[in-house]
């Protein structure tokens, strides 16, 4: 018995450190850095501890510009054994419909898996879309807000967690898990597994020449959806007024006066 | 820019086939979920622009003494499926039921409840269609020559809004989280049409080994009349105490912006905004939170919000009703102090 796994990780702009001009309501774009999307180490860590108990490989797979390479190595630094950079100027523009296909003719070829482990959502798009569409070209079963996972037989045994509920699923191999964000505790790089994946090149790079995909059905093209324009935000009606002063005493006594004449009940 | 709707391998799209409006209305645990009910407010604005029918769409198992609440609600008829092969729910097999309905009827926009189990249902839906789908719109408009939905969401990066639409392709397809919309009111005099439709349930691949409710202690920040609410401003968990504090004074609970939740200090359960929840609090405090549109969403049916911030031109002075510009490590003491003192009195 041994698993084969393929966990699928998207490289994103870490929104931690990103802020908003204040002046111009916009962005800060400059020098924001890349990063594995967080919840997808989540993903990485489940299926590593999948690996250590029933043994087998771990895959990683991800769609995204060249420089991705850089996210790809740390994930091999936590332990996983190869990892796909599946990357074209074709693929670029593609909403979740044309990512999810993209990703998942390249998830065929790595043909036969057993299990594939997604992230919950990305913290760029937060869709939570990629997990249920790729299943749905794949035809093979899925469940979302996964917890714990056991294995025996052919069946995977899987723990989630709803708004209210916990639930317990069955589901045959190959089957497609989305792993709850935060449900454990990603681990950390190894020095020694990186320069392993150094000298042992273990990060393949697949274009469209690999895929041979029709140009019709990925990237911009691909895609159902179009972002028309975007345009500033309604914003609520609110009374705006700022007490901007040194003293804080007064500056709380004029809120809760300010509070008592709206009528709310807090002294 | 090259259209979209021309992959070879899709099946291709007669638009004015493609008619109505309809809302995905979960029956999950034999109850209607008030989330997809809200839909009807927006579903009827779109139908009523476009001249369509506006349609609830029900699967379930024992669901006929509920088939009547979206009517009641606004919707101008009813199609259901009552199937014992759907008294358990697993994506796939409820995401092939409605597909099967949708390809018979030909409905040429789909609303569906945010909730865990439409957001993973719903993506498979769309896909299984080729159609086009967006996540957590925070408000719709339609075109009424094209009759193209405009499903407008928050993108990435703060203060804009994007508009998007799926011009080739039908249906067109949105998820929207709980409480974005407000519940249209009820009116059981309301007369509407019930379709009950038998539909080919394919088998389960996956099974439902156990189902188990579990209690939430807390009151829900979708529930609560006060919200104290932190964000990255406070520094360190140990800000949240101190807002507990504040919170448990007045009677209210704490909530926290997404960088508050990706930073650890409070679940994700409490994260207010376009990726978490909606609150209808009638006070809701803003600590240390900056303002980003995606939170602003969160806070759009709430009534009075203060915001507490050091930085006087952060942008969440400009949606809120009373700003203190002060660190809030002095304004929050400050006021529990004061309204102690104010009650002491
Ligand atoms: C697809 C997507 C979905 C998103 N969904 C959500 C969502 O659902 N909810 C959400 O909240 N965000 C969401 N975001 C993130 C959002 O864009 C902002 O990044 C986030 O709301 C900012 O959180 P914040 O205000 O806590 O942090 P910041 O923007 O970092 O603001 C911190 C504020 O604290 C103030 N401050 C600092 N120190 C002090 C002090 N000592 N005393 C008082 N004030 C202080 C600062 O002046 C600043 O204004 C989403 C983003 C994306 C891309
Ligand atoms: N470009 C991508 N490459 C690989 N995996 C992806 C990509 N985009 C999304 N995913 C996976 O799909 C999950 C959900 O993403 P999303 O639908 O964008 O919120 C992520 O957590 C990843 O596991």
């Amino acid at each position: 018995m041994s698993l084969n796994i393929v966990v699928a990780v998207k490289w994103v702009p870490n929104t931690q450190v990103v802020n908003i001009d204040p002046k111009t309501g916009t962005l800060i774009r400059e020098g924001i850095p890349s990063i594995i999307n967080p919840h997808d180490l989540n993903a990485v860590e489940l299926a590593l501890q999948l690996k250590e108990r029933y043994g087998g490989t771990v895959t990683a797979i991800s769609m995204a510009p060249t420089s991705a390479r850089a996210g790809l190595e740390f994930i091999i630094g936590m332990g996983v054994d190869r990892a796909i950079l599946v990357t074209d100027r074709v693929f670029a523009g593609a909403d979740t419909l044309a990512t999810s296909y993209t990703l998942s003719k390249a998830i065929e070829r790595l043909k036969p898996f057993d299990i594939l482990v997604f992230g919950q959502e990305t913290i760029d798009s937060s869709t939570a879309h990629i997990g249920a569409q790729t299943a749905s070209w794949l035809r093979i079963p899925y469940i979302y807000y996964v917890t714990d996972v056991e294995y025996l037989n052919g069946v995977v045994k899987v723990k989630r967690k709803l708004e209210k509920r916990i639930e317990v699923y069955e589901l045959p191999i190959p089957c497609l898990l989305v792993v709850a964000m935060k449900s454990n505790e990603p681990r950390s790089v190894k020095l020694s597994y990186k320069l392993k994946a150094k000298m042992e090149n273990c990060i393949e790079v697949w274009t469209n020449n690999e895929l041979g995909l029709t140009r019709e059905c990925i990237g911009l093209r691909g895609s159902p959806t179009r972002v028309e324009k975007s345009i500033a935000t309604p914003s609520v009606p609110r009374k705006k007024q700022k007490f901007d002063g040194q003293d804080v005493k007064t500056a709380v006594k004029w809120l809760v006066d300010k509070l008592v004449e709206e009528g709310l009940k807090i002294v | 820019m090259s259209t979209a709707g021309i992959c070879p391998e899709w099946d291709l799209i007669i638009k004015d086939e493609w008619r109505g409006v309809w809302i995905f209305v979960e029956t999950f645990d034999g109850e209607v979920n008030e989330a997809s009910l809200q839909l009807l407010n927006p579903g009827r604005m779109i139908a009523d622009k476009i001249k369509a029918k506006l349609v609830g769409v029900m699967l379930g198992h024992n669901i006929r003494h509920l088939v009547r609440e979206p009517i009641y609600y606004g919707a101008d008829e009813v199609i259901y499926v009552d199937d014992p092969a759907l008294s358990t729910y697993t994506p796939e097999v409820y995401a092939e039921t409605l597909i099967s309905l949708v390809r018979k009827y030909k409905p040429e926009i789909i609303l569906a409840a945010g909730t865990l189990r439409g957001r993973e249902m719903i993506p498979y839906v769309a896909n299984i269609l080729r159609a086009g789908i967006t996540a957590d719109c925070t408000d719709f408009d339609v075109d009424v020559n094209t009759r193209d939905l405009i499903m407008i969401r928050p993108p990435f990066g703060a203060t804009l809004l994007a508009h998007i639409r799926a011009p080739e392709r039908r249906p067109q397809l949105s998820t929207v989280r709980p409480n974005v919309f407000k519940l249209p009111s009820r009116d059981v005099s309301r007369r509407g049409e019930l379709i009950e439709e038998k539909v080919d349930v394919p088998p389960p691949r996956i099974k439902l080994i156990s189902s188990e409710e579990v209690k939430v202690e807390e009151v829900p920040i979708e529930k609560a009349e006060i919200i104290v609410s932190g964000g990255r401003g406070l520094g360190s968990p140990e800000g949240f105490k101190l807002l507990e504090k504040l919170a448990e004074l007045v009677g209210g609970v704490v909530a926290g912006s997404r960088k508050a939740v990706d930073a650890g200090w409070i679940p994700h359960e409490r994260q207010v905004g376009q990726t978490g929840k909606s609150v209808k609090a009638s006070l809701y405090i803003a600590v240390g939170i900056s303002g980003a549109a995606q939170h602003l969403f969160g806070i759009r049916e709430a009534g009075i919000v203060v915001a507490i911030n050091n930085d006087p031109e952060a942008p969440i002075f400009e949606n809120a009703d009373y700003g203190i510009v002060a660190d809030y490590r002095e304004a929050v003491p400050a006021l529990i102090e004061e309204i102690t003192n104010r009650r002491s009195r």
